[in-house]
């Protein structure tokens, strides 16, 4: 084990030690905290995923991705108001319907608009110095930012509660309380991830994304369009990213333009915590920000959080730059 | 007409030309050696036939049909398959999968599951460790596994890039006799070595590339006994 192995493992001890007090002491507190977390940390799971595809194919941190998310959301919103007949007070046959709708609308657009972003701003520069496409990936953050700016203006912007609340869509075990979104955003999320999984491992393009992340020469040598994979993958994270934002919509019902400023950084160090490239690595990396995020809140102070997220990533690329599932096999 | 036919091919990274005026022929079961030493261009004749770059002037064609500007994915499909210098396996993947990835154009089950056999029949090390992640592979593993993948398209040319580098003398021998089996079974195969010596046994003809430029070619036999062939590339 290195040293930094060692510091590594020494500090997430230490932490676990911590928040074991915490949970011993005041269990309620501790398991209500947990709840808040998870849903965070599911929003940013889906977020890291993209950043961590898209890094695994081409080693572009895609800094366009964070507004993806939030162009996903302003969709969201968008769409929702399309439909007659919903309410925010009782749910109803035409929530289910406007929500059945609004998914695949801001899924699917968003993923158009990160493979017309691939095609202009980074596939020109494939062979370009990195830097390159690092900075019209800034410039492409920014143009998504001032498009949704335009659209919306500076203000927050509701997204309609159109998920089941209120009362007999709550309740409260040991203390706990816990609402039906809580719980929705968790398990749409599980069922993302877990498609997610199933299709990088078994079909056909899965497979293709996997083998020219390792080598995109060899992977051109067995027949592999790479092209068309490289776009998939960006239609892929955007899928997630989209969906990410619908939900981040429906959970906190506020959206503001640069909102993918902060998120998008957040769920970046969620993929670097788990190891960059590494797909289970950046799900279990959003969970594991999501609760520090959340213990950090209550715990250590709001006001601290960002320090505590952004110590971790400082913390991350220091000692184990590899992060917590980063692969080390020899490549030669 | 031969298989695969180079015309007066010349090819460029960036601004410095890799070959000048390139012709050569593969014809229908053969084995064709390319020697020449370090830089010669020998790599970069292969990475044209195979669309990961393409000729600035003069032609390539393979079956008749020009494939002078398709794009290396069609390439496969058309059925010319490299194993690339310096193996280029897929290092987080079993040989199981790396296999399953060079027989990625096709979709006939059987077919592939009866090729992996075969493959396993030509290197009985791939079989004990079939599930063993590639880049944890010995070097000549290794080799052995970049052949098989390439032997998993069923091409119609197979084209092998200095298959014997860095392995050691036992398991050369080993390689070459295979690629013997190779083309007895009826595929054509295009070899660049610089271990010229033993691609000249293997050939039936050969190229002699310098610097770009094809400077001598003819049979396996004729160029094992050229004097210049000798004095540059076998150390006589």
């Amino acid at each position: 084990m290195s040293v930094g192995d060692f510091g590594f493992f020494v500090i997430c001890l230490t932490a676990i030690v911590l928040l074991a007090a915490q949970a011993v002491v005041h269990p309620s507190e501790f398991a209500q905290i947990l709840v808040f977390g998870l849903a965070d940390g599911a929003i940013y799971a889906l977020v890291a995923l993209g950043y961590t595809m898209v890094y695994g194919i081409i080693e572009l941190i895609n800094f366009a991705h964070g507004d993806v998310f939030t162009l996903g959301a302003y969709v969201a919103a968008a769409v929702m108001g399309f439909f007659a007949g919903t309410s925010e007070d009782t749910f109803s046959v035409s929530n289910l319907v406007a929500l059945l709708v609004t998914f695949p609308a801001a899924m699917l657009l968003m993923g158009a608009v990160n493979i017309t972003i691939e095609r202009v701003a980074y596939r020109p520069l494939r062979n370009a110095p990195r830097l390159a496409p690092l900075i019209t990936a800034i410039g492409m953050s920014f143009l998504l930012e001032g498009i949704m700016f335009v659209w919306s203006g500076p203000f927050t912007v509701h997204v309609p509660d159109l998920l089941p609340h209120g009362p007999g869509f709550n309740t409260t075990i040991g203390g706990v309380f816990i609402e039906f979104k809580d719980v929705f955003v968790v398990v749409a999320a599980a069922i993302l991830v877990s498609l997610l999984a199933v299709f990088i491992n078994r079909s056909k393009l899965g497979k293709a994304m996997r083998a020219t992340a390792q080598d995109r020469d060899a992977s051109q040598l067995m027949g592999i369009n790479i092209n068309r994979t490289i776009a998939a993958t960006f239609f892929i994270g955007a899928l997630l990213a989209g969906a990410g934002g619908v939900i981040w919509g429906l959970y906190f019902n506020a959206i503001t333009y640069n909102l993918g400023f902060r998120t998008g950084l957040v769920a970046f160090t969620s993929a670097v915590f788990g190891g960059i490239g590494n797909i289970p690595g950046a799900a279990l990396g959003g969970m594991v920000i999501g609760l520090t995020a959340a213990f950090s809140d209550a715990y250590i102070g709001s006001k601290w959080t960002q320090v505590v997220i952004f110590g971790i990533l400082i913390g991350v690329l220091v000692f184990r730059p590899t992060g917590l599932l980063g692969m080390r096999v020899p490549e030669k | 007409m031969a298989l695969l036919e180079l015309r007066g091919v010349d090819a460029f990274y960036g601004r410095i030309q890799a070959l000048r005026g390139v012709s050569i022929d593969v014809g229908q079961g053969e084995v064709v050696a390319l020697i020449g030493s370090n830089g010669a261009g020998k790599t970069t004749t292969l990475r044209t036939i195979s669309g990961l770059m393409h000729p600035t002037t003069g032609t390539i064609s393979f079956n008749d049909r020009d494939i002078t500007r398709v794009g290396p994915d069609k390439i496969v499909g058309l059925g010319i398959c490299q194993s690339p210098e310096g193996r280029r396996l897929f290092p987080r993947m079993s040989v199981n999968d790396n296999l399953m990835m060079g027989a990625f154009t096709r979709t006939d089950r059987p077919g592939i599951a009866s090729d992996i056999e075969r493959v396993f029949v030509l290197f009985p090390r791939l079989r004990e460790r079939r599930n063993q992640i590639a880049g944890t592979l010995s070097g000549g593993e290794q080799q052995m596994l970049a052949m098989g993948r390439a032997l998993m398209a069923r091409p119609k040319l197979l084209m092998l890039d200095e298959p014997s580098l860095g392995l050691a003398p036992i398991l050369v021998e080993t390689i070459f006799s295979i690629v013997r089996e190779i083309n007895s079974q009826g595929t054509p195969v295009l070899l660049v070595e610089q271990n010229a010596h033993k691609a000249l046994e293997v050939a039936h003809r050969a190229y002699v590339l310098e610097t770009g430029v094809i400077v001598q070619t003819g049979t396996g036999k004729e160029l094992l006994e050229s004097a210049d062939v000798q004095k540059a590339y076998l150390g006589m």
